[in-house]
């Protein structure tokens, strides 16, 4: 009976569903489409294709906006913020579920005030103690305290996976005669390591973001990062509407296809950030 | 979550294992954070030494009108998040979840405007939301509804409204993830003993799906407060607290106070009113909502 009267209301789901979903995808569509077209065009035809395909726009928005250099800085950033904050996330994660030292409950507690706390609470002296160390306006400033802030929430997550797997293997290589050091990186890294993938996902996609330590630490162009970049090209070219739609879907547009193409551990990770 | 098993290994050389996180830890998070408590005591502009001045900083915080404005705005667009992105998440979780063909790739598309960048959003939508050519004037405009094309961003009474509809576009989908993920772990046979006894998806989201994602809701709600008082980005690029400050909130008035005007020992007391309100309206929420009773399934 089911197969015949929910045909209606399946129908109905399907209409809801897709118009929201097309209203709200067109935008990148639209994006896409304009960033072809030149100025006249965007002001004459907003909507449908460009009546010539100038893939000169994007050239032209390369150069200008350095996209290159903005590229290069965000993906060391981010490549060794994410490997700094995953590997010394699962340490204290490993050591806070599956042994026992003088501080423990203390130092969990400390960890877990950065998951309440937004970062601009910190924006000031933060500045501060980076340029007494010298870190300012290098790449290692964005590193660190991306890092840093980044902690909190992945030993958490790290730290509730290890509580669900019972330690019987780790007990046992230990009775074998293993030290510490050989049961974490042979036994519990492997149990653990597509969580590890997992969080590494869900901090690049926060780091690779990230937009106010990037724009109070970092005072070189050539030392920017792509969200600080973007806003700085949008505020320089801003009524060179192809200019900045092309920068957009040069910027955008690679996240989202890895984003499609990675979108079930993407997603599995950014909900695991909630659902814990 | 699971309880922590025994430990397999007890003593202090343990402690090497947290201790790099916690060196990192430390230095830029916990002593920026103790400081800065320091420096919401003192005038400062950033350079020499900071010198005493009480409570200075915080009467001069509580009478600045903008400053009290900006809180007035993030509740509003804390009350927004929670009607744009929590409640409409929560209702695309219901009519996107589905097995048919197409649905998977609906989440999907729903979903992608989380990893975005706040930046490319805001300049994205700076552009729909332009009054000249934008998308939505255009739409309005070819629907005959001319006199409805606003300056969305540029006037007080719309640029608050326009941010927060971003902000929805922007995260709904994380929330309709997390209540789509709920909604699969219900069992199906609820649904259709429901249906035979009569009830129609209306009451049956009312009286069977609502009650059982309480405890979702209750997250949500929680991460919609506090990161609605975290909020900097969107703002930042779209108005950058403006028209006339009417789009300012804590973030931005904090930093424009610390880093264009100087006024770093101002703006860290404006820090410290900030993580107060955060940590104290969620110790208040985690209060009032922690009593209520636990529906399990």
């Amino acid at each position: 009976m089911s197969a015949i009267s929910r045909r209606p209301a399946e129908w109905l789901q399907l209409l809801v569903g897709g118009t929201v979903v097309a209203a709200m995808f067109y935008p990148a569509v639209w994006m896409v489409l304009s960033s072809f077209k030149s100025n006249r065009e965007i002001f004459k035809h907003p909507f449908g294709l460009p009546d010539q395909w100038r893939w000169g726009n994007f050239a032209e928005a390369w150069d200008k906006g350095g996209l290159g250099g903005l590229y290069v800085n965000s993906i060391l950033v981010t490549a060794t913020a994410v490997t700094l904050t995953v590997c010394l996330a699962t340490a204290a994660a490993f050591a806070f579920s599956r042994l026992e030292f003088p501080g423990r409950r203390w130092l969990y507690r400390l960890l877990l005030i950065g998951l309440l706390l937004p970062p601009p609470v910190v924006a000031i002296p933060l500045f501060a103690i980076l340029r007494d160390m010298g870190l300012l306006n290098t790449l290692w400033a964005l590193i660190l305290a991306g890092s840093a802030w980044s902690l909190s929430l992945t030993i958490f997550i790290l730290h509730g996976y290890f509580n669900a797997i019972r330690p019987d293997m780790e007990e046992a290589a230990l009775l074998e005669g293993a030290t510490i050091w050989q049961v974490f990186r042979d036994i519990s890294v492997p149990m653990v390591w597509p969580s590890m993938l997992t969080l590494a996902i869900v901090n690049t996609i926060s780091i690779w973001n990230e937009l106010m330590f990037a724009l109070l630490f970092v005072v070189d162009d050539d030392k920017r990062t792509l969200p600080v970049g973007l806003i700085r090209f949008f505020g320089r070219y801003s009524t060179d509407y192809a200019m900045v739609f092309a920068a957009l879907t040069l910027t955008t547009v690679p996240i989202l296809a890895l984003y499609f193409l990675l979108q079930r551990h993407v997603i599995a990770g950014l909900s695991a950030t909630a659902m814990d | 979550m699971a309880n922590r098993p025994q430990p397999i290994a007890t003593g202090a050389r343990n402690l090497l294992f947290v201790a790099p996180a916690f060196v990192l830890f430390g230095l830029f998070v916990l002593l920026p954070l103790v400081s800065s408590v320091y420096y919401a005591f003192t005038s400062w502009s950033g350079f020499g030494a900071a010198e005493w001045v009480g409570f200075a900083n915080f009467r001069r915080a509580v009478a600045d009108p903008v400053h009290l404005a900006a809180y007035l705005h993030v509740t509003l667009y804390i009350l927004g998040t929670l009607v744009l992105e929590v409640s409409f998440g929560l209702v695309m979780a219901v009519v996107l979840n589905s097995d048919r063909l197409g649905f998977s790739l609906m989440r999907g598309m729903f979903f992608s405007p989380m990893v975005l960048s706040m930046t490319a959003a805001g300049v994205l939508w700076a552009f729909v939301l332009d009054y000249r050519l934008g998308l939505l004037n255009s739409v309005l405009r070819g629907l005959g509804l001319a006199d409805w094309a606003l300056p969305w961003l540029s006037q007080s009474s719309t640029a608050l409204v326009a941010i927060m509809f971003v902000s929805g576009w922007r995260f709904a989908g994380f929330y309709m993830i997390i209540f789509f993920a709920a909604l699969r772990r219900i069992p199906r046979t609820i649904f259709e003993a429901a249906t035979l006894d009569g009830a129609g998806p209306v009451k049956q989201f009312l009286t069977i799906t609502l009650p059982l994602l309480r405890q979702q809701i209750l997250t949500c709600v929680l991460l919609a407060i506090t990161g609605g008082f975290a909020g900097f980005d969107l703002f930042f690029t779209m108005t950058n607290g403006g028209p006339f400050n009417a789009t300012e909130v804590p973030a931005t008035w904090i930093i424009r106070q610390g880093f264009d005007n100087n006024q770093l020992g101002y703006a860290t007391a404006m820090t410290v009113i900030l993580a107060v309100v955060v940590l104290a309206v969620s110790v208040i929420y985690l209060r009032l909502t922690e009593r209520g009773d636990d529906v399990r399934y």
